[in-house]
């Protein structure tokens, strides 16, 4: 320990450069997965956090909700089906809407008051109770979103007032709002007087007690013709770009895993190779193999907890500095499960400079010209 | 600046740590420069097919084509603002359609407009379309008819167009009538009149933007935007553009470190050498063109063997992530790739330039 911490402390300047590079790397995978994570949430919030335990496309949508029109026939043919507790319609749309004095973009969401498809994590406020009241995206608050504030959707100002904020419940990455179906048929109507009709985007399907939804969505699947059901989960990941955002990210999450531990690892080998002189002497004088192997592992150790520290001080930079749209968050469980990781894979990768410090022999060292040896 | 290469030459093992981590931010800078690119290509095919100008939606719509309308009125007053040479409709419908083998159903955006573009002949007759080819892949051929929607509205493809994608949702360019009946019959809630459409395309001689603002002056209750500025407003263009240039600049900025890191290290461990060097005549300048050599060759390197693996990769990646490798982003990425080499060898410069020649011989 303490021969390893004198090497650090004489020279700083090759640990701190190294530890600033594995900062770096560790900073690029942190902000990666946040970005990610952000993203999804900002995609998929409103879909995660309602209350309908099964959600039913029409079957061409492709499990589009934007593409998604249920008929009347639909509706009924779902609330007949058995292990079905409840089921009512829920309607989705993007509009224009005035709030906080801007023109702005925001999704509402229609559901049955007291029916499933209502947001289940309102954090401040409540639930609406009535035509015209909604709930909004907290992270909007700030933008005319916030309690007691009205919306109105254009061109028709039809006037909604938010009475309540949900946490994680935005869609497609805008303000999102939770009104009462009728409220949604009004806003739509307000919004294109020349519409036919305004049909649900969704059946919103709550199960009988005991009944599980991955089996019911299949039921209803197979038994409602032009219909496609999936549970909550598989809804939120089959949303577009969900899968694509995923795989995206996947791959380049683990081109920068491979890059931060092969960096790692290669260093730690070129710097015992670069000693080898000097811990052949340390051999030679009675350090054991294993006391000089300690020694890299507790450089490999602290060089990764100070990157991995300063890459979790680089993150919550960034997050302060992040814009009001999209906002990042430092998540401690993030740094501490991806520190972890990168920690285990750089010890694994410092095995060759492990295997070539032990190989070490000490006999060598009288054979070195440089330790006064005869060549 | 020879002292590099040699170096170089007949020792490559020891710049092999900077060379395979430099190789890994290539694969991952280009991997990430086509993910954007490709991303991008996904998104808007079909606007930047248009061989319009101009888009003119309704101000209220926030340049959103599916929220806005534009009635026959409105285009016949576009028609007469100064500048304007061209004007037609054009209207989008984004829907799921069954094509004629029924296996499975394909996303598509289903395009009515009135005026050929740079990718889309003249308008079929009605019943008749032209599909986008990536439908290629889904099975559908020339000739099949694909049904369109809740209401089964049948569509003929007479013919392929190429990157006409809107939002990743393969296009079907049809004439208006055929188009105004998929938006009533499949989503009643966004019905239109017939004549009215969601854009007016305005084609013009003139300074694009200055035509734009014109229009916006002269006809209220508009917003017109160039083709550019319209593709920028896309649902997640920007959002995306943002992402992954604050990721790719992260990584650019990694690679500069890595390079600074290793030759830093370098220097350090010949400080002896170049003490001899210096002591013999060499001046700082030789050395640092020496080293810089090294850098931008090591950099070349990784970006060779770095595009090759990219290029492997895109071959095996899932279907789903939509990598397009291009030859500008890859100019680019190696432009770049050097400008980072050379700045992160320049960090050992103020070493080399303080090394002094006496510490060859024992001073110090």
């Amino acid at each position: 320990m303490r021969l390893a911490l004198a090497e650090i402390r004489r020279a700083k300047l090759r640990f701190g450069l190294l530890t600033g590079a594995v900062a770096l790397l560790v900073f690029l995978i942190l902000f990666q997965q946040t970005l990610a994570s952000t993203l999804l949430g900002f995609f998929t919030g409103a879909i995660e956090n309602q209350s309908a335990e099964v959600l039913v496309f029409d079957e061409d949508a492709r499990r589009n909700v934007e593409g998604s029109v249920i008929s009347p026939g639909e509706m009924e043919a779902v609330a007949g089906v058995e292990g079905v507790r409840r089921a009512a319609p829920l309607g989705e749309g993007t509009f224009t809407v005035d709030a906080g004095g801007e023109l702005r973009d925001a999704v509402l969401f229609g559901y049955s008051l007291g029916g499933p498809g209502a947001p289940t994590a309102v954090s401040e406020g409540r639930l609406p109770a009535a035509d015209g009241e909604a709930v909004a995206s907290s992270v909007d608050a700030d933008d005319g979103f916030g309690i007691g504030d009205v919306v109105e959707v254009v061109p028709g100002r039809y006037r909604l007032r938010v009475v309540g904020l949900a946490e994680g419940s935005r869609f497609s990455v805008l303000p999102t709002l939770f009104v009462s179906y009728p409220t949604f048929e009004a806003a739509s109507l307000t919004a294109n007087p020349d519409a036919e009709a305004v049909l649900p985007s969704l059946i919103a399907v709550d199960a009988e007690p005991g009944v599980d939804a991955v089996g019911l969505a299949a039921d209803i699947t197979a038994s409602v013709e032009g219909v496609e059901a999936l549970d909550r989960a598989t809804a939120v990941q089959s949303l577009p770009g969900v899968a694509a955002v995923n795989s995206s990210f996947g791959v380049v999450l683990l081109l920068a895993f491979v890059t931060v531990v092969l960096v790692t690892g290669f260093f730690f080998l070129i710097l015992t190779v670069q000693k080898a002189q000097a811990l052949t002497l340390l051999r030679a004088i009675g350090a054991s193999g294993g006391y000089l192997v300690r020694n890299l592992a507790i450089q490999v150790t602290l060089v990764t907890i100070g990157g991995v520290g300063l890459a979790a001080v680089l993150l919550a930079i960034a997050a302060a500095a992040s814009s009001r749209d999209f906002p990042i968050e430092a998540e401690p469980r993030l740094i501490v499960t991806t520190g972890l990781a990168v920690l285990v894979l750089a010890l694994a990768a410092s095995i060759g400079a492990i295997r070539r410090v032990s190989r070490i022999d000490p006999a060598s060292a009288t054979t070195r010209p440089a330790g006064g040896g005869l060549a | 600046m020879r002292l590099g290469w040699r170096e170089l030459v007949r020792r490559p093992g020891r710049f092999v740590v900077a060379g395979g981590a430099l190789t890994l931010i290539v694969v991952l800078l280009l991997l990430l420069g086509g993910l954007l690119d490709g991303l991008y290509k996904g998104s808007t095919g079909a606007f930047r097919s248009q061989s319009a100008d101009v888009i003119v939606y309704a101000e209220e719509s926030r340049n959103s084509l599916v929220r806005s309308r534009v009635e026959p009125g409105t285009l016949e007053r576009i028609g007469e603002v100064e500048g304007v040479d061209e004007v037609s409709g054009l209207g989008v419908v984004l829907i799921g359609g069954l094509p004629q083998d029924g296996a499975r159903s394909v996303d598509l955006a289903v395009f009515g407009y009135e005026s050929p573009n740079l990718r889309v002949p003249a308008p079929p007759a009605p019943g008749l379309g032209y599909a986008d080819r990536t439908l290629e892949t889904d099975g559908v051929e020339v000739g099949d008819t694909i049904v369109v929607g809740p209401a089964r509205v049948p569509v003929e493809i007479v013919g392929w167009v190429e990157d006409t994608r809107l939002l990743f949702q393969a296009g079907l360019w049809v004439e208006p009538g055929t188009w105004h009946r998929i938006l009533e019959t499949s989503r009643p809630d966004a019905a239109l009149p017939e004549g009215t459409f969601q854009a007016a395309l305005v084609g013009t001689d003139a300074d694009p933007a200055s035509v734009a603002a014109a229009i916006e002056r002269e006809v209220p209750g508009t917003s017109a935007l160039t083709i550019a500025e319209a593709i920028a407003t896309l649902p997640g263009v920007a959002a995306q553009q943002e992402t992954f240039v604050q990721i790719i600049t992260v990584t650019f900025v990694v690679a500069g470190l890595v390079v600074a890191l290793f030759f830093a290290l370098l220097v350090l461990e010949r400080l002896g050498l170049y003490g001899v060097l210096k002591a013999v005549g060499a001046s700082s300048r030789q050395v640092a063109a020496g080293l810089v050599t090294q850098a931008v060759l090591v950099a070349l390197g990784a970006f060779v063997v770095g595009g090759a693996v990219a290029v492997g990769l895109s071959f095996v990646i899932p279907e789903e992530v939509p990598v397009d490798l291009q030859v500008r982003r890859a100019v680019v990425t190696a432009v770049g790739l050097v400008a980072t080499a050379l700045l992160g060898s320049a960090i050992s410069f103020r070493k080399i330039i303080r090394i002094d020649p006496a510490s060859a011989v024992g001073g110090s």
